[in-house]
C-alpha cells in the first residue's frame, strides 16, 4: 500500500461518526488528565484498557491516541497559568509561559502552545507514517556511549539556563545531581543514599521535585511576600489570542521544535526533558533578543511545546516498528495491542497495513480535535489566573498533594513534596534558579549509568566515546555549544578595541 | 445478590457483612460461576502501570469480572523496589483483610534478596502460582555467534568479554545469566551483566547489538523472532517449544531449567475460611474460558499451582535465587568506592559555599532585606503537616479540607466561611474525581463507612 492510498484508506476507516466520538472522548480525557499534576496517560490508558475490551481495535486505538496526545496538550496549561508543570515535558514551557501569563499574555501563551502542539503532532505523525522503519534502524545504532554523549550535549545546553549568577546556577545543578544519587544503582543493584528508607530505593521521583519546587515553592513565595504584585489583565483583542508579532515569532520555533523533538522521541530512551530543553536552548541561542528569555519570550513556549508533542509521536516509531516500548504509556499501548491479538514489531507494517494506516489517520484526526477543543478553551483557562488567590493556591496545593500521592500511593511522598517545597521557597528567596536542579536530577543518573554501561561493555576501554562516530560527533557538538558563545563574544568585542 | 448490596452500601471492613458473604460463599462454592464469589476484590500490583505484574493484575481483573466471579475487581498500583515496597505494605496494612490479593513472582524474590527486605514472600499467605514465561538467549541476526556453543566457548575463554543485556539487576534475566555461568563452570561473579531498567530499553540494546547476547522473556522476543530479526540461541524450558526453532539449554549440555513465574498471595492474619474463599475464586478463574483466552493472547503459560504445593515451590525457588544472587555478588560489596558520588558531593559543597559567599556579598553591597511575612508561611506549614498526619486516620477529604483552608487563610483574612465552604467542596470533588471517575482509591479513614 502506497502512502497516499494508505492514508486514504486509513481516513475512510477512521472517519465514522462513532470513531469521531471516541476521538472526542479520548482527547477530552487526555486534556483533563494532562491538566491534573502527577497523573499521566499511562495510568489512564491502563484504567481504561479493560473497559475497551468490547470495542473493536480501531475505536479503542482512536481513543487511546486521543488520550496520549491530549495529555501532552493539557500539561502546558498548568505550567503556563500556575507555574506548576504536571509532567516533565512541560517544565521548559513554564519558564517563559508563566512569565507571559503574568504579563497578561496567558491566552497567547496557551494559543501558541496549542498551535505548536498541533503543527508538531501533525508533521511528526506524517513522518511516522513515511519514515518509521528507516528511523527505527538508525535509533538502534544508539548504544550507551551515544546516550552518554547525548546527556553531555544536554548538560552543555544547561549552561544557557544557569542564570546571571554562575555560583548559584552550578549549586542548583549539583543539588539536582546529588538528589539523583539517591536510590538503587542500576548497574550493581546497590542502594545509595537511601538511609534505610525503602521508599527511597527507586530514587526521588522527578515529578515530586518538579511539583514541589514549582507549585509548592511558588505558593509559599507568593504567600510570604508582603507586597502582592497584581497580574496584568488579559488582552483579548487579537486574532485567536495572539498578536501579529506573536504569530511571526511563533511559527519558526514550532518547526524547529518538531525537528528537534521527533528524532529524539524515536530514540528508545524515554522522557521528554532532553527534547524540550534542547529546543528551549536552540530558541534562546537563535533569538535576536535572548535577554527576553526568562521574562516571557513566546519562542520559549512555542519551541518546547512543539518538541514535546513531536517526541510523543516519535515514541510510537520504536513501538510500532520494533515492538520496543520506550515509555510507560508505550508499554501499556503494547499491552493493548496484545489484548487484540496484535503484535507490534518489524512485521506490523507489512502484515497489518490497514491497522497502521487507520491508527495514523486517527492520530491526525485526534490532533485536529485537540486544536478545536483547546483553542476556545485557552481564553477560558486564562481566566483561572483571576480566581481569588486564597482559593487558587488552596486548590493548587490540594491537587499537588493528590497527584503526588497517586504516583506511589505513599504519604511519605507527600511529606517529601512539602520538604522540597520549602527548599524551593528558600531557593527563590536566595535567587537560586530552579530549573538546573530538575535537569541535574534527570540528566545526572542518565549520564552516569550510560557511561558505566559503555565502560562495562568495552571492559573499561574509554576510547569508545571517541571511536564510535555518533558518540564522537555528539561530544564535538557539546564542546561547540560550550565554546562557541565565548568565541562569538570575543569576535563581537574585537572591533571595539 | 446479598442484602448489603441491595441496600446500596459499599462494604469493606464490616464484619457482619463479611460473615454473611462467607455464608454465601460456602453456598456458591458448590456451583461455582453461577453467582459471584465476591462483591468487591482488590488486586494489588506492586509495580507501576505497564509492567508484567500490572498486566497480570489487569488480566485477572478482566477474567474475574467477565467470568462472573467478582462483581467489582479493583486494581491498585503500589510500585517500588522490585515489588518489595508493595509487599511490605501489603503484609503490614492489609493484615486480616480477606478481600485483597497481591500479585507477586520470581522477580520479587530477587528484589527481596538484593534490597535485603525484612519482609519476604513467606510472610504472606500463599494462594497460587498462576502463569509462567520462559526466557530466551538471543542475538541479532548479524551476530558472530551462530549457536549456543559459539557463545559459551567465547564466554569460557574470556568471561568478561561477553556482555549480557537484560532487565534490572537482581531480576529474572540476571538470575538466568548466573545460572548458565555456574552450569558451564564459570564463576557467576565474572558475568558482565548490563542491566536495563525497562523491557523496552533492554530489547533495543539487544536488537542494536549493543550487548553480546540478550536475555529476555520469550514473549517479548516474539515479534522479532517472527520477523527473523533475532536468532534465539536457546530457550530455558525443559522441552523444545512449538513455534520456536531453538534448542533448550539442557539439550546443549547446560543443566538449567528456568521460568519467570507470577503468583498471587493473600495478607497474613486471614481466617481459614477467608483463605479457602479466595482460593476458590482463583480456582474458578483459572478454569474459566475467559482466563484461558487471555493467557493465549498474552502468550503466557498456564502454570496454575495452588495452596501448599505453591508454598513449597516458592520456598525452593527462594533458596535457589538467594544462592545464585549471592554468587553473582548482587548483594555483597557495600560501600565500595564511588568516584561519581564523590565528585557530585564535592561539587555541591564547593558551589554551595560559592553561592553563599555571593549571597552575602550582594547583601553587603545592597542591603535590601527581603521582608518576609512569617504568619502565612506558618499557616501553610501547619496545613501541610496536618494534611500528611491526618490523611490516614481521618481520610483524604478531611485532610484536604484542612490543607485548603489553612492555605487560603495564609492569603486572606476576610472570608473564613467562604474559604471553608470552598475547601470542603474542592476536597470532596477531587475525592469523587479520583476515587470514582479515575478508580484510584484514596484513604478514607474514619469516613470510610459512609463512602
Amino acid at each position: 500500500m502506497g502512502t497516499l492510498d494508505g492514508l486514504a484508506y486509513g481516513f475512510a476507516n477512521a472517519l465514522t461518526l462513532p470513531n469521531l466520538l471516541w476521538a472526542l472522548l479520548g482527547t477530552t480525557l487526555g486534556t483533563a488528565i494532562g491538566v491534573l499534576p502527577g497523573i499521566g496517560p499511562a495510568l489512564t490508558v491502563a484504567v481504561l484498557l479493560p473497559v475497551t475490551f468490547g470495542l473493536d481495535p480501531v475505536s479503542a486505538f482512536i481513543m487511546f491516541g486521543g488520550i496520549y496526545y491530549g495529555a501532552m496538550y493539557g500539561g502546558s496549561t498548568t505550567s503556563i497559568l500556575l507555574n506548576t508543570p504536571g509532567e516533565t515535558g512541560a517544565i521548559a514551557t513554564a519558564i517563559d509561559g508563566h512569565q507571559m501569563a503574568r504579563n497578561g499574555r496567558g491566552a497567547a501563551a496557551l494559543t501558541t502552545a496549542a498551535l505548536g502542539s498541533f503543527v508538531a503532532g501533525t508533521i511528526a505523525t506524517l513522518a511516522l507514517a513515511l519514515f518509521a522503519p528507516a528511523l527505527a534502524s538508525v535509533a538502534l545504532e544508539f548504544g550507551p556511549a551515544e546516550y552518554f554523549a547525548l546527556a553531555i550535549v544536554a548538560f552543555a545546553a544547561v549552561t544557557a539556563l544557569l542564570g546571571p549568577s554562575l555560583a548559584r546556577g552550578l549549586f542548583s545543578l549539583f543539588l539536582g545531581l546529588a538528589l539523583g544519587l539517591v536510590g538503587i544503582d542500576q548497574l550493581t543493584g546497590q542502594a545509595r543514599f537511601s538511609f534505610g528508607i525503602p521508599q527511597l530505593l527507586d530514587g526521588i521521583d522527578v515529578v515530586i521535585l518538579v511539583i514541589g519546587l514549582f507549585a509548592v515553592g511558588e505558593t509559599l513565595h507568593q504567600a510570604a511576600r508582603r507586597s502582592r504584585d497584581e497580574t496584568a489583565p488579559v488582552q483579548l483583542t487579537t486574532f485567536m489570542g495572539m498578536s501579529r508579532d506573536e504569530w511571526r515569532r511563533s511559527w519558526k520555533p514550532w518547526l524547529r521544535g518538531t525537528a528537534i523533538g521527533f528524532p529524539l522521541g524515536v530514540l528508545p530512551m524515554g522522557g521528554s526533558v532532553i527534547p524540550t530543553f534542547l529546543s528551549y536552548f536552540a530558541e534562546k541561542r537563535l533569538s535576536a533578543h535572548p535577554d527576553e528569555f526568562g521574562h516571557g519570550a513566546i519562542e520559549g513556549v512555542a519551541g518546547p511545546e512543539a518538541a514535546n508533542n513531536a517526541s510523543t509521536a516519535g515514541v510510537l516509531v520504536p513501538l510500532l516498528t520494533l515492538g520496543v516500548p520506550s515509555s510507560a504509556t508505550a508499554a501499556i499501548l503494547l499491552a493493548a495491542f496484545q489484548q487484540y491479538g496484535l503484535q507490534p514489531g518489524p512485521l506490523l507494517f507489512s502484515t497489518r497495513p490497514d491497522l497502521v494506516w487507520t491508527l495514523i489517520a486517527s492520530l491526525l484526526i485526534g490532533n485536529v480535535m485537540l486544536l478545536v477543543l483547546n483553542l476556545p478553551l485557552a481564553r477560558v483557562w486564562a481566566r483561572v489566573m483571576f480566581l481569588p488567590k486564597p482559593l487558587l493556591f488552596g486548590g493548587v496545593l490540594v491537587l499537588a498533594s493528590l497527584g503526588v500521592y497517586t504516583l506511589n500511593r505513599s504519604l511519605l511522598d507527600v511529606g517529601l513534596l512539602y520538604a522540597v517545597g520549602a527548599l524551593g521557597f528558600a531557593m527563590r528567596v536566595l535567587g537560586i534558579p530552579l530549573v538546573p536542579a530538575v535537569l541535574g536530577l534527570v540528566l545526572g543518573p542518565m549520564a552516569e549509568q550510560q557511561f558505566r554501561r559503555a565502560a562495562a561493555i568495552s571492559e573499561g576501554d574509554l576510547t569508545v566515546f571517541a571511536t564510535r562516530p555518533i558518540s564522537a560527533a555528539l561530544l564535538a557538538a557539546a564542546a561547540l555549544i560550550l565554546i562557541a558563545p565565548l568565541l562569538l563574544k570575543r569576535r563581537r568585542r574585537a572591533p571595539h578595541e | 445478590m446479598c442484602a448489603a448490596s441491595e441496600g446500596g452500601i459499599v462494604i469493606r471492613r464490616s464484619n457482619v457483612v463479611r460473615a454473611s458473604l462467607l455464608a454465601l460463599a460456602t453456598l456458591t462454592a458448590s456451583n461455582a460461576g453461577a453467582q459471584p464469589h465476591f462483591e468487591e476484590l482488590r488486586l494489588i500490583a506492586p509495580a507501576a502501570p505497564g509492567g508484567g505484574w500490572d498486566q497480570t493484575a489487569r488480566v485477572m481483573q478482566q477474567a474475574l469480572q467477565r467470568a462472573g466471579i467478582v462483581t467489582t475487581p479493583i486494581v491498585e498500583n503500589v510500585p517500588g523496589a522490585a515489588g518489595t515496597i508493595g509487599l511490605a505494605r501489603f503484609v503490614g496494612s492489609e493484615r486480616g483483610n480477606g478481600d485483597v490479593l497481591l500479585v507477586s513472582g520470581l522477580i520479587m524474590l530477587g528484589g527481596i534478596v538484593t534490597n535485603e527486605s525484612p519482609v519476604t514472600l513467606a510472610d504472606a499467605v500463599p494462594i497460587a502460582r498462576l502463569t509462567g514465561e520462559y526466557e530466551a538467549l538471543a542475538v541479532p541476526v548479524a551476530s558472530p555467534f551462530r549457536t549456543l556453543e559459539d557463545l559459551l566457548a567465547a564466554f569460557k575463554a574470556d568471561p568478561e568479554s561477553i556482555s549480557w543485556g537484560g532487565g534490572s539487576v537482581g531480576g529474572s534475566d540476571q538470575i538466568l545469566a548466573g545460572l548458565v555461568a555456574a552450569a558451564v563452570g564459570v564463576e557467576p561473579r565474572r558475568v558482565n551483566y548490563i542491566g536495563y531498567s525497562g523491557g523496552g530499553e533492554a530489547l533495543a540494546a539487544i536488537l542494536g547489538g549493543q550487548v553480546s547476547v540478550g536475555i529476555n522473556g520469550l514473549a517479548e522476543f516474539a515479534a522479532q523472532i517472527d520477523a527473523g530479526a533475532v536468532r534465539v540461541l536457546a530457550v530455558s524450558s525443559a522441552e523444545r517449544l512449538p513455534g520456536v526453532d531453538a534448542p533448550t539449554l539442557r539439550e546443549r549440555g547446560v543443566d538449567v531449567e528456568f521460568e519467570n513465574w507470577r503468583s498471587i498471595v493473600a495478607p497474613p492474619g486471614i481466617t481459614a475460611e477467608e483463605r479457602a474463599r479466595l482460593a476458590a475464586a482463583i480456582d474458578a478463574m483459572v478454569r474459566s474460558s475467559e482466563w484461558r483466552d487471555l493467557l493465549a493472547r498474552y502468550r503466557w503459560l498456564d502454570r496454575y499451582l495452588a495452596g501448599d504445593e505453591f508454598a513449597t515451590f516458592a520456598a525452593a525457588e527462594e533458596r535457589r535465587v538467594r544462592a545464585i544472587l549471592r554468587e553473582l555478588g548482587a548483594s555483597s560489596t557495600r560501600g565500595a568506592a564511588d568516584p561519581y558520588a564523590a565528585f557530585v558531593l564535592a561539587g555541591l559543597l564547593l558551589f554551595g559555599v560559592a553561592a553563599a559567599v555571593a549571597v552575602r556579598r550582594e547583601r553587603q553591597v545592597a542591603p535590601t532585606r527581603v521582608a518576609l511575612a512569617w504568619r502565612p508561611l506558618a499557616l501553610i506549614g501547619a496545613g501541610a503537616a496536618l494534611h500528611v498526619l491526618l490523611a490516614e486516620s481521618l481520610g483524604f477529604i478531611v485532610a484536604a479540607t484542612v490543607l485548603f483552608w489553612l492555605v487560603a487563610r495564609a492569603f486572606d483574612t476576610r472570608h473564613p466561611t467562604r474559604d471553608a465552604v470552598c475547601a470542603l467542596g474542592v476536597a470532596a470533588g477531587s475525592y469523587a474525581l479520583f476515587a470514582y471517575a479515575l478508580q484510584l482509591p484514596l484513604p478514607t479513614g474514619a469516613l470510610g463507612a459512609w463512602l
